[in-house]
């Protein structure tokens, strides 16, 4: 039994395909360690969970015959699945901030994925995409606010979204919540020496809220160019 | 005494066995949701292993501790009164043994299931006990117990059961001597109900 779970913890998930969605493929450079040895950990976790709780119900229906009954039993109902679950929450932070996972929800969100990994596109979204403006999770990092509290708030948008999907109480067409906040713009380019150089007149406006990036940027560079 | 019964041991309470293989089976599929959301992570298998898995592991996790906590309880019982109604089983067989019982009042019957037929071996009333082989032999429940009319048993844990044992002498030869007979006619009728089969 304890070979079976080495085995499970160790080689089953350099046998399955994990390791391709568990990272960008790419150099090691741009390697995510939590994510690659996280989703490894919780892949191993999650199969050895479900063996010994087959193996249980098989060898043991359910009674509880002496210590080692009840070490698989609390093993395989209780420190297993805590654990997947702790690791797993880890992962559902850092899978959920990739650009795949953005477009997976919404078929209305296609269009805007194409257009932000499409080369020949020169709306902002893709400038940033094909020149690593923005190395990872381009959706994420323009659209929440900097810090915690941004990502804490893109969870809570996020839960609603997949709630309001899932229940079919969106609104069609789907519109953004809010008009796009120039802070999100400024968190990154601000106080740059080349964005300095070319908004001396509009910079202490632009900081101060009085004008919004998107007043200029939206009609002669927006942010997506959407085909369809 | 022996009676060919028909009636299932009907009980509206399940027993700890099944609670925990719903526990588990839970557990299983809060695992499993895990393998969608790592092999294909979208809104919707995110959205399952995020908030609907952890919710069945904490609901299993409640389980098997509420068992564990009763299992502890009935183990150390000292005299705890309970009651059932008719028809409700008290023990099963095949369960671990963990506490004997003393009828307070009224009637319950031992019925003991071979190849699928129910025997009832015995009629036990108020002054009578039973459950004790289990805690002397440590297998499981060699029958079942279900109340026959509304039922009070004093609950005695397996602990304080040896504990009486040892230190009261009389009682000790009195119940060995119960189990004896017990035993033997069980083994009487489960001999009887061989042959009567072989014929």
């Amino acid at each position: 039994m304890g070979r079976a779970m080495a085995l499970c913890l160790f080689l089953f998930p350099a046998l399955t395909g994990v390791e391709a969605y568990g990272q960008d493929a790419g150099a090691a450079f741009h390697k995510d360690l939590v994510d690659y040895y996280g989703s490894h950990l919780l892949l191993g976790i999650l199969i050895a969970g479900i063996v010994l709780i087959l193996y249980n119900l098989v060898r043991y229906r359910g009674r509880i015959e002496g210590p080692f009954s009840w070490g698989f039993l609390l093993t395989g109902v209780v420190a297993l699945p805590l654990a997947s679950t702790m690791f797993g929450m880890l992962l559902v932070f850092d899978k959920a901030e990739k650009v795949e996972f953005c477009g997976s929800c919404h078929a209305a969100m296609q269009a805007y994925v194409r257009d932000l990994t499409n080369t020949r596109s020169e709306s902002l979204a893709a400038l940033h995409f094909k020149n690593r403006f923005i190395p990872r999770n381009q959706c994420y990092v323009c659209h929440t606010s900097f810090g915690l509290f941004g990502t804490v708030q893109a969870k809570i948008a996020g839960m609603i979204d997949v709630g309001k999907y899932y229940t079919r109480t969106f609104r069609v067409p789907i519109q953004m919540r809010e008009p796009y906040r120039s802070d999100d713009c400024l968190k990154c380019h601000a106080e740059a020496v080349r964005w300095v150089g070319r908004h001396e007149n509009v910079k202490d406006a632009l900081l101060t809220g009085e004008t919004g990036c998107l007043l200029c940027h939206g009609k002669e560079h927006p942010a997506h160019i959407l085909s369809e | 005494m022996s009676t060919q019964v028909t009636k299932k041991l009907a009980s509206a309470w399940p027993g700890t066995r099944w609670w925990l293989v719903g526990a588990q089976i839970l557990v299983l599929i809060a695992l499993a949701l895990g393998l969608p959301f790592l092999l294909h992570t979208t809104g919707g298998s995110l959205f399952l292993f995020s908030a609907l898995a952890p919710l069945l592991v904490f609901v299993a996790i409640g389980i098997v501790l509420w068992v564990a906590i009763d299992s502890f309880r009935k183990r150390h019982s000292l005299f705890s009164l309970e009651s059932y109604e008719p028809d409700q089983v008290i023990i099963r067989q095949g369960e671990p043994g963990d506490c004997a019982y003393f009828i307070q009042s009224g009637e319950v019957e031992v019925v003991q299931e071979s190849d699928g037929n129910q025997v009832v071996l015995r009629i036990l009333h108020a002054g009578d006990y039973f459950g004790e082989m289990a805690l002397l032999s440590g297998q499981p429940r060699t029958a079942s117990v279900r109340a026959l009319t509304p039922t009070k048993v004093a609950v005695l844990g397996k602990q304080n059961f040896l504990t009486m044992l040892q230190m009261i002498p009389s009682t000790r030869e009195d119940i060995l001597t119960t189990v004896q007979e017990r035993a033997m006619r069980s083994v009487r009728l489960s001999e009887r109900s061989s042959k009567s089969s072989m014929r």
